[in-house]
């Protein structure tokens, strides 16, 4: 019966998850020191400096922890208010009729969750001497976690809603095309090959330290 | 023929099984309620759209697979063990001593260490019942033994009490602590002033209250512990140049410049200097990193800590030393530890820049504020130096006689500092360290000889004494120290007095290294 007891060793090991990660040369998270492809247009964010793993251990990490809450403040509260409140409001406007108002609930939630889970990085407060800058809120959950009972509720909260936009749309095709194109861009960054990895032309060049 | 009716049989016999399975299997689901409707869905979604039905499949599959996973961490090094292994574990596990070993050196220099019994000055009473010229103690102008102060302190103890009992904060800041600031403001010709209540905590604390992650910070190689401290704190972006060497200071500053213009990265900047530095006692080109800075933008940090009520015709510091507006250095960091003989420190700037590290500096929003003692101590000081100018004036000639007899006239050291700098670094010649091929060790072992034969003859000095780049947490070592002997003049010694400790001190120089291993 092993115990939740974790130790850190220098040799690294992976916990034997059925889905482990892949071994390929895109995730370098277990080796020191960072792996640059040639092209440099995808690479991945550079582990953490000693400094910067004390300075994120000194206080919990507000800015993430939230989405474990229970009750009225965590992510399934967030999410189903968020949901049901756009579908009012959409819903309530004149001549909207169904395929429209859902396919813009659901625009606007991938969009939102975009922008907050992928796009920004950080934190909005000032706690750890910017110790999290590098990191967007998705890989700030859970401390980079992967299949977290958190990180897999917003995953299929996505789904689900993309489900439901095809049936009110009466699966028409370019409903469809835009809805899912809506949902590849919100679930393809939360994949986990997608952890730590930045796109060159929208983060910037690595950086070289 | 047996096997080939056994083999359809067996087949027959599966083929059966499987059938009574899924008969049972549907009815089950048929079972539960809502299944029909859910079914009747499915089959109407489908909708003569065999490519969507697929995606929408593949969706739902995808995500049924992503919540069965399993659990993992992207933390590299951890490991889940069982209880046995932590048993195991905690068997043989050994706590390392507190205190490591000391190495024989160490000892020996444990053992001969001397001892003064009483209070510090000019002559010091040793534990051994000898009297000795005191010329290792930081005593500049002799105000250890004034008797005007001590009545002041005293007085001040009696209506104040000893502690504060808060940092200044929260209602630690009393009339005195105004006053001092005050006074040191005006003194030196800044807007502001903002008190510490421990000299060695005021540079670690100031540099991280203005500078942080991200930001640029070029500091001098040979710059003290305490500001090594800060700029490890403040977790800034750390580049070295030489040790007084401003043409390198210029390529150090033009690199980063074009490096941050390169990135189009607006961050703040700094220059973090000393007025008089502590590991090797000479003095910062004010004017010419004043002019390095107004070029490529930068801010500059003095760390005053031993130039403050030294230099200067009033003791002003470096500031009035080289003719430079006090109002240019945007942060003057002193001790009013040292030659104010007090205690604490401070930090002088801009009104911004006072008011902005009474929140944010951590030595000041954390740490109990400076005894009332301490603060009259050092106003009274502050008082003398500019009412008795006299008094630089006699510890400049004294440091210039003990110059006379050391430096050129041992054929084995050669002084680093300053000539106005109270604190003499006498360093062995190159050409001696060459010829008798003399590595750190070796040096270290003749200094402490050195040591012991002026005690033995009357005279207490010192070597410079200085922690490993790994203790202080650096990641390489920027600067090593050279082994010194450190002399701390003072004006409490007649010129003959300190002739005769001159003398004493350059024949125990010549007869250690002269003689024969």
């Amino acid at each position: 019966m092993t115990s939740h007891t974790v130790l850190h060793r220098t040799i690294s090991f992976t916990a034997d998850a059925k889905l482990a990660p892949p071994s390929d040369s895109t995730m370098s998270s277990g080796k020191t020191g960072r792996r640059r492809r040639s092209s440099s247009i995808i690479y991945q964010e550079p582990p953490e400096t000693v400094e910067q793993i004390s300075d994120q251990a000194v206080n919990p990490n507000l800015n993430s922890q939230w989405v474990n809450a229970k009750g009225g403040h965590g992510s399934c509260t967030e999410s189903g208010q968020g949901k049901a409140w756009l579908t009012i409001f959409y819903d309530i406007i004149p001549g909207m009729t169904q395929e429209i108002s859902w396919t813009l609930v659901n625009i606007t939630y991938m969009t939102g969750s975009y922008l907050m889970f992928h796009w920004v990085r950080g934190v909005p407060f000032e706690f750890n001497a910017g110790a999290y800058d590098h990191l967007n809120m998705w890989e700030q959950i859970d401390n980079g976690d992967q299949y977290t009972p958190a990180k897999k509720f917003l995953l299929t909260v996505p789904i689900v809603l993309f489900l439901l936009s095809t049936h009110y749309t009466h699966y028409d095709l370019t409903y469809f095309i835009i809805n899912f194109l809506a949902l590849m861009a919100v679930v393809i960054p939360k994949l986990p090959f997608a952890h730590r990895m930045r796109f060159a032309p929208f983060s910037g060049a690595p950086p070289d330290e | 023929m047996t096997t080939a009716s056994n083999l359809t049989s067996a087949s027959d016999y599966f083929s059966a099984q499987t059938l009574t399975l899924l008969n049972s299997l549907s009815e089950q689901l048929h079972k539960i309620p809502g299944s029909g409707i859910f079914l009747r869905y499915v089959k109407s979604s489908y909708q003569n759209d065999p490519i969507r039905s697929a995606v929408e499949l593949f969706l739902v599959l995808f995500a049924i697979r992503y919540l069965l996973a399993r659990e993992y961490s992207t933390k590299p090094g951890k490991v889940r063990l069982t209880e046995e292994e932590i048993d195991d574990l905690i068997d043989e596990w050994q706590p390392e001593p507190l205190v490591t070993k000391t190495t024989p050196f160490e000892d020996a220099d444990l053992e001969k260490r001397a001892i003064i019994v009483g209070p510090t000055g000019p002559k010091s009473r040793l534990a051994n019942g000898r009297t000795v010229t005191n010329l290792a103690s930081y005593n500049f102008y002799n105000l250890v033994s004034n008797e005007q102060l001590k009545e002041r302190a005293i007085q001040t103890l009696r209506t104040y009490g000893v502690g504060p009992c808060g940092p200044p904060g929260f209602y630690g800041t009393q009339d005195v602590h105004m006053k001092i600031e005050a006074d040191i403001a005006a003194f030196l010709g800044t807007t502001a002033c903002i008190i510490y209540a421990q000299a060695f905590s005021t540079a670690s604390s100031v540099i991280p209250a203005f500078s942080k992650r991200g930001d640029i910070i070029v500091a001098d190689k040979a710059v003290n512990y305490s500001i090594r401290k800060g700029l490890q704190i403040s977790r800034s972006q750390v580049r070295w140049f030489e040790h007084g060497d401003m043409a390198d200071l210029e390529r150090v500053l033009s690199r980063m410049q074009k490096e941050q213009a390169a990135k189009k990265q607006l961050t703040r900047r700094f220059i973090v200097t000393e007025g008089l530095f502590e590991n090797t006692g000479d003095m910062v080109d004010l004017p010419k990193i004043i002019e390095l800075k107004l070029k490529y933008k930068f801010r500059l940090l003095l760390d005053e800590t031993w130039s403050f009520g030294v230099l200067g015709r009033t003791g002003r510091g470096v500031t009035e030393h080289q003719h430079v507006d006090a109002a240019e250095v945007d942060m003057i960091i002193g001790s009013m530890a040292g030659p104010l003989s007090a205690a604490g420190g401070f930090c002088a700037g801009s009104d911004e820049v006072v008011e902005h590290q009474r929140l944010s500096a951590a030595a000041y929003t954390f740490s109990a504020a400076l005894p009332a003692m301490s603060a009259v101590t050092a106003s009274e000081t502050l008082m003398m130096l500019q009412t008795q100018p006299d008094m630089i004036a006699a510890l400049r000639e004294n440091v210039r006689a003990m110059w006379q007899q050391l430096d050129p006239r041992s054929d084995w050291i050669v002084c680093t500092s300053a000539v106005e700098n109270p604190i003499m670094m006498l360093v062995f010649k190159q050409e001696v360290i060459a010829s008798k091929r003399l590595g750190l060790e070796d040096q270290l072992g003749l200094l402490q000889e050195i040591v012991d034969e002026c005690l033995a003859q009357g005279v207490l000095v010192t070597r410079a004494k200085a922690l490993s780049a790994a203790a202080s947490g650096a990641k390489s070592d920027v600067y090593t120290h050279r082994p010194a002997l450190k002399v701390c003049m003072t004006n409490g010694l007649s010129r003959k007095e300190v002739e005769k400790a001159g003398t004493t001190i350059r024949h125990a120089i010549t007869k250690i290294m002269t003689r024969k291993r």
